[in-house]
Formats: C-alpha cells, structure tokens, sequence
C-alpha cells in the first residue's frame, strides 16, 4: 500500500523537525537531520513505486518478443541513492562539529553551545 | 553546428571543481602552486562567464547545452541540461565578480594560517557549486549544487577554529539550518518530479501551465520556497547568517554576502517567476514584499544593536537582501530592474565592506568595535574605501547604491499607487527608514572604528600591503562606476536579465524545441520599462508629507510621557545613563564609540531587548524559526493560491 509510504515519510519528516526543535544535546538535533533526510528518502523512493513494475533493464530479445511490462521509475532511486550520500557526508560533518565543538567548549548542550546571540 | 563559446559555462564550472582537486593532490604543500592553481581556475572562470555577455546579453542567445548530448526526445528531457538566459547569466557574473575579487584578497590575508591547501580546495568547490546553481537547468541539480554550496560553506566558517572557538559555533547552526533548507528544497524537488515526471525546468514550467496546480504542486511550490529563503536568509531564517558571517574570514564573507545569498535570490526568482510563474497573482507579490520588507527592518535593527565590526555587517547583509527581495516581489518590471540592480550594488559595496573589515583584522587582530579607533591616520586607504562602500550601502549619491534604491522607492510606491493596497504605502515607508537606518549604523561604525582616539595598542598599525588594496579599489571604482553611469548598466546588463526573468517561452523554447511553450500554453510576454506615476512630483510632495506627518505625530505624542531630555529614572542600572547624565562618577562619558545611538537605543528598549532575545543563540530555536516560518509560507500558500 503505497498511502502507507507517504504518510510514514511525512510522519517522518515531522518527527526530524521535532527532535531539532526540542532537543538540547548537539547529538540528537544531528540525529534529528538524519530522520528528517531519510523520510524525504522514502518519500521519493515511494513516488517512483509501481505496484508489481519489474526492473527497468530490457534486452534486446525482450523487446523483439514482445516481454516489455510495467517497469519501476529508475529515476527516483538514482536520485535517492545521491542524496544518501549526501545525506550521510552531512552526519559526518555535523558530527565532526560536534566533536571539536566539545573539545572547545567542553559541552555538547545547545544552552551553552551560544556565545554568539542578540 | 555548435559554437565553441556554448562549452564555456560547462568548462567553468567544471574547471573550478577540477581545480580544487587538484589544490588537495598538488598544493598541500607548495603555496606557489597552490594559489596559482587557485588564481589560474578562478580568473579562467571569470573570463569565461564575462565571455558570455556578448552572446547572451548583447545578441540576445539562449544557450542550451545538453550533458552528454542526451537532447529530449519525443518532447521529453532526458538529460541534464545547462541553460544560460540572461537571469542565468546576471548572477554568474555577480558570482564570478566576488569569486575573482576574494580570491586576490586572500594571498595575503589568509598567509598566516595553516593547513591552506583546504582553504583554496573549499573556495573553488564554493565557486563552482555557486556557477554551476546559476548556469543549471534541471531541479535535482540545483539541489546538488546547493548542497555543495552549502557544505563548503559551513567548512569555511569553521575554518579559523583555532584562534576563533565560536566559528564552530557559527558553523554548526549554519550546517544544520542548512541542511533543512537542502532537505525542504529535495522534498519540493520530489514532488516536482510527482507531478510532472521530469526534472527539467523548462520542461517542468511549461507543464506546470498545461495542466494547472494541483495541491501536489502547491506544496512542492511552499516547500522550495522556503528551502530557497532558507539559503538566501530571508527572516525568519536569518539566524545562522549573522553568527556565520561573523566568524568566518573576511574573504569567505565577501564570497557569503557577495554570492552565497545571491545563489537563493536567483533560486527564488527562478522559482517564482519562470518555474510557477506566480508573479502575476497579488498574493504572492503581497508575501515576497512582506517578507522583505520584514527583512530589511529586521536586519537593520539588528545591526543597530551590534558591537563588532562583522556581526554589524552581517545584519546589514541581510537587511539589504530584504530590498532585494521586496522589490522582486512586487512582480513588476520596475521592481525587477530595481531589485537586480540592488542585487548587483550589494555584491559590489557589501564584497567592499567585508574586504576592509578583513583589511582591519589583518592590521590590528580585532573586529570589536570597542577596542578599535582613530585608523583613519594609519590605513588611509581602507579607511577611502570603507567611505565609498559605506557611503553606497547607505545610498547616498552618486554612489551605486543611491541608484539602486531610488528605483526600489519608485518601484514600491508605483505599486502602491496602482494596487491601492495601503500595505505597499507602509513597505515604501519601511524601504525609506531602514535606508536612514543604515546610514545612522555606518555613522556610528565610521567614528568608533576609522576616527576618534587611537588606543594605545593600535599605535602600531601599518596599512596592509597592495595585494590586498587592489581588490578594494577595483569594487570601490566599480561602486562608482555603477552609480554614475546606472543608465547604460541598466540597459545593457540588467536590462536582459530583467527581460528573461518576464518571458519564460524564450526559455522554454530553446531548451525544448522551439513551439513547446504555444502548445503548452506559456504566451510570450510583452513588457514595458514605463515608469508610470512614480516620475510624477506631485506623488513623492504626497509621500513626504505624510512621512513628516507620521514622525511628528509620534513625536508629539510620546512628548508628554518622555520629557525633553530623558533623565535617568530612580532605580537605573545602566551606569552608562547614570554618569552620562550625573556627572558624579566620571569627568568624562562612558559612551564608546560602538555606543553612538545608545539614547536612541533607550528610547526604544522594548523592541530592542524583545528582538536581542529572540536571537538567543540556541540552536533549537532557530530551527523553531525555521520551521514557523514554513508553516506560514505552506499556510499562505494553500490559502491564497489554490
């Protein structure tokens, strides 16, 4: 049931906002990002879903015979596997931050994490 | 037959990112080849870029350029496609202005760092991923692009760590309300994608006009919106600007105010008028003006408040951004000439501001306007061009930024007077005090840091060396430049960019064979550069006295309450009022040079210590803010445009 992917996604989604608006700790608004990335990644994975598509790989003997069928939208999953991987180099920097952040301000609390206001 | 200048775009976009590679592989250790690298890749893509103007802006091409010569098929875009259209082409060299500029400053500036092979490997990707933003014609690059853009950015506000703890902070909060701003623009991308099974802009905005707006589209339209404002730092997403802006080295927040702000503008641009072409819908002109409008005022006041010479122009950046924006949004062609215009002037004086802040640092090792004073006498020449940027950034003529503005003022008030919406007359208002703001703040930056007393520990100062001069004589000629001579720059490099952001069929077009945009409904526009009532005298007589009114009214008014002089009431803490006003303690004031308009600031406290708290520095708020802002965007989207 594709409805079910939607809304999980966009659940998801809500759920990332939520730990980066109410969480202290550096850690968790970082995993907050992280839930945030990987809804809109099943959110675009979902678009391209056809229910019973096979993979969109032909040869040429199919296509004589006449065996084309419905086929999976290819470009949804080429575009989720990039933001994967964006989305993990930005863990990876936001965690890198957070350790050097540590050292340097020997906490990793968004109360205290704050010498530039107002 | 395909010219050779159509591999430009391409070729500098991709030469900037080879480059940066090949700084990390060979430059690591060497700085002569590392900032030859740098230099040699940096003017290429400037030349390059500038190139383009005779094609683009002089005989009116589009430049289409398909990856891999994967052109549509069967009127569907299959590849990744470039186009450069005058819009394109406007905020390319905008980019390649900065871009080129920085990097000449920062020979010397940055020589006192370590690990500079990073450095120059960062500000090419940074380059490059800005180009390449402006230059694409497909959605899903544009995120990467943005995404490149902002890591690379993030990078480089962390990158004097070392000396400068908070750069981490600075850098932490811009890497995560970045990256919702990059995962709010993927969440429009893909329901783009949803609605119109491609990933072509051209091909998408044509689509859009056949088959209408859905609710799908509607959201992806508040969705990219707002990631776009998110990445042009627009209030309510401004917070990780400043702290940004502030920390990172001058040379990198001339490359953030000069093109990284830019980069969202031209998104939001892009968006609104040749993606969705909403333009003609008074709601959405109505939201992008108050979000301006919001803006400007916000940034000034802001600046107002600040102590250090950085963080004030930060504010300024975003306050400027605010005029940008408002007279874009007003959806007419004066605007849109206005608007661009202003855009261009920003790069110019702001890029200048931000190089004599980091000539300043350079010299004395401080942005703190509290400990500087009196460097008129030993950096006369960056004290010159701090004048002509300051002196532009306040639009005083005959600098740029008078120009610019002037056409802002009639742009809102036109609008004002056509659509009879008494909003328009207060955003005109606002447009004028925030401009008197701005030149209060510079008033009060020019006398804390460049006259009054030397401090015994700036006794030592020396003007920095030409390397660095250079790029700020060349920003402050152009400043002038553009102030005195704004009608063939009008015509000849706004002018088309202002054209191609009103005729998206051109666009469509050439990307998709010509006689796609007539049978998908997108008309040809005709406009007309008329600048109907705003010329007329007897409107701006009008405005002013209602602008007289206005200010002695509240003056009047409050006159009972506050007394002619505001003497310090029992119970002061401020001792700074105290022995202003007493005497007692001090022979002499305690009001520093950073404290120019503190009785100002006094008189209005209420708003000053509400707006200061509610830039708390907590990362979770600003992500509050954030997310607020969406909601209102995606509200008013459902509401006003289905």
């Amino acid at each position: 049931m594709i409805l079910v992917n939607y809304i999980v996604s966009i659940c998801l989604i809500a759920l990332g906002l939520y730990v980066m608006c109410s969480k202290r700790e550096l850690i968790k608004i970082v995993i907050g990002m992280g839930i945030m990335d990987y809804g809109i990644n099943m959110l675009i994975v979902s678009i391209g879903f056809h229910e019973n598509g096979t993979a969109p790989i032909y040869t040429l003997a199919d296509i004589i015979n006449g065996n084309l069928s419905f086929f999976v939208d290819p470009i949804p999953q080429a575009l989720t596997l990039t933001s994967i991987v964006i989305g993990a180099c930005v863990d990876a920097m936001a965690l890198s931050l957070v350790i050097m952040i540590k050292r340097r301000y020997k906490t990793t609390d968004a109360d205290e994490v704050r010498r530039l206001k107002g | 037959m395909i010219q050779f200048y159509e591999h430009f775009p391409v070729i500098s976009v991709m030469g900037l990112f080879l480059a940066a590679f090949l700084v990390e592989i060979f430059g690591n250790k060497n700085k002569t080849i590392r900032y030859g690298i740098s230099l040699i890749a940096c003017l290429a893509a400037a030349a390059m870029t500038l190139y383009l103007i005779i094609p683009v802006f002089r005989d009116g091409k589009i430049i289409s350029y398909w990856m891999g010569g994967w052109a549509p098929e069967g009127g569907y875009a299959f590849g990744i496609g470039y186009e450069i259209d005058g819009l394109g082409l406007f905020f390319g060299i905008l980019t390649s202005i900065t871009f080129l500029m920085s990097v000449i400053f920062s020979k010397r500036y940055m020589e006192r760092d370590a690990h500079l092979g990073h450095y120059y490997t960062l500000f090419l990707m940074l380059a490059g991923s800005v180009l390449g933003l402006v230059f694409t014609g497909d959605v899903f690059n544009l995120f990467i692009m943005i995404e490149i853009m902002t890591f690379a950015a993030v990078a480089l506000t962390a990158f004097r760590h070392g000396k400068h703890p908070e750069a981490l902070e600075g850098a932490f909060k811009y890497l995560v309300l970045g990256s919702i701003g990059s995962s709010l623009t993927l969440l429009g991308v893909a329901l783009l994608y949803l609605s119109t099974h491609t990933l072509n802009m051209a091909q998408i905005s044509a689509l859009l006009s056949s088959q209408g707006f859905k609710p799908t589209t509607l959201f992806a339209f508040a969705m990219m919106l707002s990631g776009l404002a998110v990445k042009s730092f627009v209030v309510p997403f401004h917070t990780p600007a400043a702290d940004a802006y502030a920390t990172a080295p001058a040379s990198v927040s001339t490359l953030f105010s000069g093109m990284v702000n830019k980069a969202g503008i031209y998104g939001m641009i892009r968006l609104t008028y040749i993606l969705f072409r909403v333009m003609d819908r008074e709601s959405v002109m109505l939201l992008l003006a108050l979000i301006g409008a919001l803006t400007m005022f916000v940034g000034v006041t802001m600046a107002l408040a600040q102590h250090d010479f950085k963080r004030l122009l930060a504010f300024h950046s975003i306050s400027q951004i605010g005029y940008v924006l408002m007279s874009v949004g007003l959806g007419s062609v004066l605007g849109l000439y206005g608007g661009l215009f202003h855009a261009l002037n920003h790069t110019l004086f702001k890029g200048l501001l931000f190089l004599t802040a980091g000539a300043v640092y350079y010299a004395t090792g401080t942005t703190n306007l509290d400990k500087l004073g009196g460097l008129a006498k030993r950096m006369p020449a960056t004290t010159a061009c701090f004048l002509v940027g300051a002196f532009a950034i306040s639009g005083i003529p005959p600098f740029n930024g008078f120009a610019s503005k002037w056409l802002i003022y009639q742009a809102a008030y036109e609008k004002a007077v056509q659509s009879g919406n008494f909003v328009y007359v207060i955003i005109t208002i606002t447009a004028l005090l925030v401009s008197v703001m701005t030149l209060a703040s510079f008033i009060k930056v020019t006398s804390a840091a460049f006259l009054g007393q030397q401090p015994a520990s700036l006794k030592e100062v020396k003007e920095v060396p030409f390397s660095m001069q250079l790029p700020m004589f060349i920003m402050s000629a152009l400043c002038l430049i553009c102030g005195l001579l704004y009608r063939p720059v009008l015509t000849y490099l706004v002018g088309p960019a202002v054209s191609a952001a009103m005729d998206p069929s051109a666009y469509i077009d050439t990307m998709m064979g010509s006689g796609y945009a007539i049978t998908h409904g997108v008309l040809p526009s005709s406009m007309g550069f008329a600048m109907i009532s705003a010329w007329d005298p007897r409107f701006w007589l009008l405005l002013f006295i209602i602008v007289t009114c206005a200010v002695t009214l509240v003056a009047v008014s409050d006159a009972r309450t506050r007394g002619p002089v505001s003497l310090p009431q029992p119970g002061e803490t401020d001792a700074k009022h105290a022995t202003f006003f007493g005497g007692e303690k001090s022979t002499h004031s305690h009001v520093s040079g950073s404290d120019l308009f503190w009785g100002f600031k006094k008189d209005l406290k209420g708003y000053f210590h509400v707006i200061g708290d509610l830039h708390s520095g907590r990362t979770n708020d600003y992500a509050l803010w954030v997310v607020l802002g969406v909601t209102v965007i995606m509200l008013f989207t459902f509401i006003f445009l289905s």
